[in-house]
């Protein structure tokens, strides 16, 4: 588990990418997102990449505010309600790239299965989308 | 979503910090799809703080349940903050402790292990829906 110090040490370094994924709850698009977000942070780009968890960050649990004032930020939404960039922009984000699924299920022809298991073709969706979030990441970075 | 009468909505905090947000994102589509498919809906909680009027109306007039993965308890705060607050909070760590055999490891995919945890914690849930209706069906 991330405490305040952590969150604050990361802070301290630089080149970083703050990634918010909605995880919406009622959609499959919501679990893609959430999914696409943890190969980003745990495999693709986890030394550039943060997570930012939207709950804590809406009632101030955790100093999130603080790291995407200061860091690009990536939202990912799963539908056009488009909740990760409200809040983010909300909250004084830098949107530095945008990602809004239904548009990617679209130009990939992939369709998840269901919000409780996205399935075979959800689970490729998310990697499609990790990885073009991975190259969105270099390219804020100027790498 | 669509309100009705005898529901319970469940508000989850679905927090990717903790493997526990991923036990209360799966413990709560158990709930909505096998457990009690007819009692409940799901309020999203990102939607939910973003300002959706039909969620938070749906937590002024109806009887919620929060479940969160951690103390910080988001998903009750946030509910409390923008509508009331939840008639009840389903801690996934405080369900943890009564089943220590069970670990939880990622946050990503559940094991078999933390899949029989996210078991325990729907069915949690489901007893409180069932108190939450049979109370309400008293009044």
């Amino acid at each position: 588990m991330q405490n305040s110090q952590e969150v604050k040490s990361q802070l301290a370094a630089e080149g970083k990418v703050a990634i918010i994924p909605c995880a919406g709850m009622d959609k499959a698009l919501g679990s893609v997102a959430r999914a696409c977000a943890f190969i980003v942070v745990e495999r693709l780009r986890p030394d550039k990449a943060v997570l930012i968890c939207i709950p804590p960050l809406v009632v101030g649990a955790k100093p999130y505010s603080e790291i995407i004032k200061k860091y690009p930020v990536i939202p990912i939404d799963g539908c056009a309600g488009r909740c990760a960039t409200k809040i983010a922009v909300k909250n004084g984000a830098k949107i530095g790239g945008r990602v809004l699924i239904p548009e990617s299920v679209q130009k990939y022809n992939l369709k998840p299965k269901s919000a409780s298991d996205i399935g075979p073709e959800g689970e490729k969706l998310a990697e499609k989308l990790a990885e073009e979030i991975a190259a969105e990441i270099d390219r804020l970075l100027g790498k | 979503m669509t309100l009705a009468t005898g529901k319970v909505g469940i508000i989850c905090c679905s927090g990717e910090d903790l493997a526990e947000g991923t036990i209360s994102r799966v413990a709560t589509r158990l709930v909505l799809e096998k457990l009690r498919p007819d009692q409940t809906v799901t309020l999203c909680l990102p939607l939910f703080l973003a300002g959706g009027e039909d969620e938070r109306a749906f937590a002024r007039v109806f009887p919620t349940i929060a479940v969160d993965g951690c103390s910080k308890k988001c998903a009750e705060a946030g509910t409390k903050k923008y509508s009331g607050k939840p008639v009840a909070t389903i801690l996934v760590s405080e369900v943890m402790k009564k089943y220590p055999h069970l670990k939880v490891k990622s946050r990503e995919r559940l094991e078999p292990q933390e899949m029989e945890l996210a078991t325990k914690v729907a069915e949690e849930i489901a007893k409180t829906v069932d108190e939450i209706l049979c109370k309400t069906a008293k009044k």
